[in-house]
């Protein structure tokens, strides 16, 4: 190719992009489009892979009683992100799209998702919705995203373990400093392969699901309320370090703890070997069967109860033509046949604290217990979340490692707390 | 002999004449279709990506023109410098071993013999197995619930499992061991098809002569291998200064920030901080100096007929 | 013998991991589609999921097909031109077509995305097709240009002087000449079609045109955040299968050099 056509190849590139990408990008915010809710439409919708099995179960009732069709497309988890910018990019978003309710802030203030905020008011439940989704789902005093699934950290002890080392198995922590002491027993009445606890002890994420809720039930806090300042030196986070560095160093904790990047630190616990760990409580359906498990909140570590309220939430695109039909299945999610028939059915987590004690639930009282965590639970707001927090390649990972693996926990968040602060508040 | 006098004669016009325009235009339809794709599918989308860099461009939203800010904001980012130093560390490591060991694998199997055909299959097979899922597949045997472990915890050997990963040096030369499970065998079949392309007369000659192997070696294959060993370079380098999936995944950069390649400083500013700006603007820094580098590389390595 | 035993050796050694995940995917892991004991339950709900095993081979195939003939057709002609001929922009195009490696996955599939976009080429098949014959020119090139540069001059010359056009001499005569260049160009971009991932993730729209990779890390990473690894495992070895029943066939195409004897007819 000449150097002269390079150079017109390169200018034919530079106009395509102002074409594609100038011009009006504001969101539309809700002006009401025509056409009735169900009239036969085909809707498209994107799902995380993570959550495909609770999406996937309300797409096919949804489809099975109504006009309007939904295409359910999944996308693998770790590429949400980037296939969602792509659309963005493109202009080629889908009608209804969830999100890793981490993630709500992003896509709200760059104005992906539609103002639903008067659609959401109009809701006979609007106030029983999960309030700490609610809260990740707003922005500037607007709603754009509802509840979608619901995922929380919770302490799971193993019953059958705790007999044999002689702890009282229907009775779980109320404290951290107590599930210490339990997992110390276990470890040293039982010993060998079985330990006391466990921890993904180089997943940032993990930290962040499994420790921070400690705080939270002591009443403290880890971030300013708009996460743009770390408020890391906590005295009950250094505390929760501490009691979990003193269980690794008195060798309670499951050695491959220290390297467990995140793709298999779930898979311990059903092993049979671990005494008590929190977990994710989607993962309560997923154990083994003849497993006899007992289910607790957060504590921290002199009491309290917490959870971090993870999952997804979902939300109508700002770009999407069938905005009633995709409020038609929306709202349809978030309707008590829904919640109770095909979440709760199913042992998940609903969306709704009115419903936290529904016909299903109360059959397993495991499930009401963490059904009840999703109004005390809280999900942490800041636009530079996953920069921050979820990367390895972020200050968190370093300053949570400090904390646990080394000598002096309370040092080493003071010392970690600049980074972070920096981070949470780049632009 | 023969072969240049007559390259002359026919290739080589005399004068400008209508025979060279011809060959000329002739050679340009053959890379035609090159031309087009390389143009629509790579050069067009290049275009935005410089374009990009040039803004601040968010997901959703007007870029706004900030030339030469994304640039300037490299200079400080201390995770990108340090990422330089280490992918430069561990290009240079991967190659050296990487090549090492496809070429020894090539001189094993080059030669027709019964059951070569299932050798060369059991060290290409590798590379059948998709980056991602290699990665994941390694980080499973690494773990303390990795088989290797297992083993060697029941055979008595060891008490607690062996951290593979959990040292800078041991994350490093864990990785390169996983790349060089799953490229050998790619790099083998490169070096293969070289070395196929050597006519059987040359090494009969060569023996008639009375060379040795290592002398048969050295001055007969090395030189007649060298486009092929270019061509091998070119991929490996490149790609080592490219690395992403294997840092992602098997180490996620640790043990604390130890193994941070560059492309996975881009991800994070593309895709983890929305700054898609940023991002072009690092590739477009590091496309420039691949050019170099490799251009360079042909040079040195160049053509030798 | 001592040949044997170090290759056969190292043979092993390749093949270990892959041995263990054969193994692995059929042993029982709660959470995965084998929860417990031993059998082909992960393999079950592969075929099962999402739109079925079927549609995924059959997006996959098509793509697969379309890459290595194009690939090959590409390649083939502009390799001969750059051994061959000189024209104007020669070392630029080649060049360029290097640069292709020199740009990281991530970086340019979005801007691709808006270019494919464009040209009316989203979320196809064909659209994917062409994007990964690019992906593969590199490669693809550089190894025809050497084929086609260790191909003795009197080859060509001999068929010229007889009166055949380029085009012919090409077709009758050199490419079976560079067979073993072209066979491996053919491998690499089957392979590279088959499994890529990124690429159809973020070029595709709709689940029922996603290929076989998507689907498989989609439903890997499907326990919120953990990897399931039976589906991993039972994954990986149902890709592999056709790529090495591919390499076990194509063999008997690696023969040792090639001899001058194809001059005296």
């Amino acid at each position: 190719m000449r150097t002269s056509h390079l150079a017109g190849v390169l200018a034919a590139a530079a106009v395509l992009a102002l074409a594609g990408c100038g011009g009006d990008d504001e969101p539309s915010n809700g002006a009401a489009k025509d056409g009735g809710a169900d009239t036969g439409e085909t809707i498209t919708m994107w799902t995380r892979a993570a959550t495909q099995t609770q999406s996937e179960r309300l797409v096919k009732a949804y489809n099975a009683s109504h006009k309007n069709q939904v295409k359910l497309t999944v996308i693998p988890t770790d590429n949400y992100q980037a296939r969602v910018a792509a659309a963005a990019g493109g202009k080629n978003l889908p009608d209804v799209f969830a999100s890793d309710v981490i993630y709500a802030p992003n896509y709200t203030s760059q104005g992906l998702y539609l103002d639903i905020t008067d659609k959401i008011d109009a809701l006979p439940f609007a106030d029983k919705l999960a309030p700490a989704h609610m809260r990740l789902g707003t922005f500037e005093d607007r709603k754009y995203t509802v509840p979608h699934t619901l995922d929380l950290s919770v302490l799971f002890w193993n019953k059958d373990l705790y007999k044999k080392a002689g702890l009282d198995p229907e009775k779980g922590p109320t404290t951290l400093k107590e599930m210490a002491e339990q997992a110390r027993t276990i470890r040293e009445k039982i010993g060998g392969k079985t330990y006391g606890t466990f921890f993904g002890g180089n997943c940032p994420g993990c930290f962040v699901f499994t420790f921070w809720p400690s705080v939270w039930a002591a009443g403290g806090d880890i971030m300013n309320e708009d996460g743009t300042e770390s408020t890391i030196d906590d005295p009950n986070m250094a505390e929760t370090f501490k009691i979990y560095g003193d269980l690794v160093r008195d060798d309670v904790v499951e050695p491959s703890a220290k390297t467990e990047a995140g793709p298999t630190w779930t898979g311990v616990f059903p092993k049979g070997n671990i005494g008590v760990m929190p977990m994710p409580s989607t993962t309560l359906g997923l154990m083994p069967k003849d497993m006899d498990i007992g289910v607790t909140p957060i504590p921290g570590p002199d009491g309290g109860e917490s959870t971090f309220v993870g999952g997804d939430v979902v939300g109508i695109s700002s770009t999407t033509d069938n905005e009633d039909a995709a409020w038609d299945f929306v709202s349809w999610t978030l309707g008590e046949e829904a919640q109770v028939q095909i979440l709760a059915k199913n042992k998940d987590v609903v969306g709704r604290t009115d419903l936290a004690n529904n016909e299903y639930s109360s059959a397993d009282p495991r499930v009401v217990t963490i059904n009840e965590l999703v109004a005390k639970g809280e999900t942490p707001y800041s636009l530079n979340f996953g920069a921050t927090y979820n990367d390895p390649a972020g200050p968190w990972l370093k300053v949570a490692r400090d904390a646990v693996f080394g000598s002096d926990p309370a040092a080493a968040l003071a010392d970690g707390k600049q980074a972070l602060t920096d981070s949470l508040g780049q632009q | 002999m023969t072969t240049q006098t007559i390259d002359r004669v026919v290739t080589r016009p005399r004068g400008r004449g209508t025979l060279a325009q011809r060959r000329s235009l002739i050679g340009m339809a053959y890379a035609a279709p090159t031309a087009v794709i390389v143009g629509v599918f790579f050069l067009l989308p290049l275009g935005l990506v410089f374009w990009m860099s040039a803004n601040r461009w968010r997901v959703l939203g007007s870029p706004s023109f900030n030339f030469p800010d994304n640039y300037a904001n490299v200079a400080d980012n201390q995770l990108f410098r340090d990422s330089v130093s280490f992918t430069l560390k561990y290009t240079a490591i991967t190659t050296i071993v990487l090549s090492a060991v496809a070429l020894g694998l090539a001189l094993l199997v080059q030669n027709q013999r019964p059951g070569v055909g299932l050798l060369r299959t059991a060290y290409f097979l590798p590379g059948a197995v998709g980056f991602a899922a290699a990665s994941l597949l390694f980080y499973g045997f690494y773990s303390g619930s990795g088989p290797f472990d297992s083993a060697l915890r029941d055979l008595g050997i060891i008490d607690e499992p062996i951290n593979w990963l959990g040292t800078p040096n041991a994350a490093l030369f864990s990785t390169i061991a996983m790349v060089t499970w799953r490229f050998a065998g790619f790099n083998m079949l490169i070096l293969l098809t070289g070395l196929q392309s050597i006519p059987t007369d040359v090494y009969e000659a060569a023996r008639s002569d009375g060379a040795s192997s290592w002398q048969t070696f050295r001055y007969i294959t090395l030189p007649l291998l060298r486009p092929t060993i270019a061509l091998m370079l070119v991929l490996s380098i490149t790609g080592s200064l490219l690395a992403f999936d294997q840092f992602f995944i098997l180490t996620r950069g640790g043990p604390d920030g130890s193994t941070v390649s560059m492309v996975m400083v881009i991800f994070r500013e593309g895709f983890t901080r929305f700054n898609l700006g940023s991002a072009a603007a690092i590739s477009v820094l590091l496309l420039i100096v691949l050019v170099a580098l490799n251009v360079v590389q042909l040079r040195v390595l160049g053509r030798d007929r | 013998m001592r040949y044997y035993s170090t290759a056969a050796a190292l043979a092993i050694l390749f093949l270990l991991p892959l041995g263990w995940a054969g193994v692995a995917s059929v042993q029982g892991q709660a959470g995965s589609g084998q929860a417990t004991g031993v059998g082909f339950g992960n393999y079950k709900a592969m075929a099962e999921y999402g739109e079925g095993i079927g549609t995924y081979l059959a997006n996959t195939a098509a793509v697969a097909v379309m890459t290595v003939v194009g690939t090959l057709v590409v390649s083939a002609l502009g390799g001969y031109a750059f051994a061959r001929f000189r024209f104007p922009g020669k070392e630029l195009l080649f060049l360029a077509t290097l640069a292709i490696l020199m740009v990281p996955y991530a970086t340019i599939l979005i801007p691709l995305y808006v270019v494919l976009g464009h040209l009316g080429l989203q979320n196809s098949l064909v659209g994917l097709s062409l994007v990964l014959i690019m992906f593969q020119l590199p490669f693809a090139i550089f190894m025809m240009r050497n084929s086609f540069e260790a191909v003795p001059r009197e080859l060509e010359e001999a068929a010229l002087v007889d009166g055949c056009t380029t085009f012919s001499a090409l077709r009758r005569i050199l490419l079976r000449a560079v067979r073993p260049g072209l066979i491996t160009v053919g491998l690499f971009a089957f392979l590279a079609s088959w499994n890529d991932f990124f690429a159809p993730l973020i070029l595709l729209s709709d689940g029922d045109k996603f290929t076989l990779p998507v689907a498989v890390v989609a439903m890997r990473e499907r326990s919120f955040g953990a990897i399931d690894y039976g589906a991993l495992e039972a994954g990986v070895m149902v890709m592999a299968l056709p790529c090495i029943v591919l390499f076990l066939f194509l063999q008997r195409h690696y023969v040792q050099g090639f001899t001058t004897g194809a001059l005296r007819g």
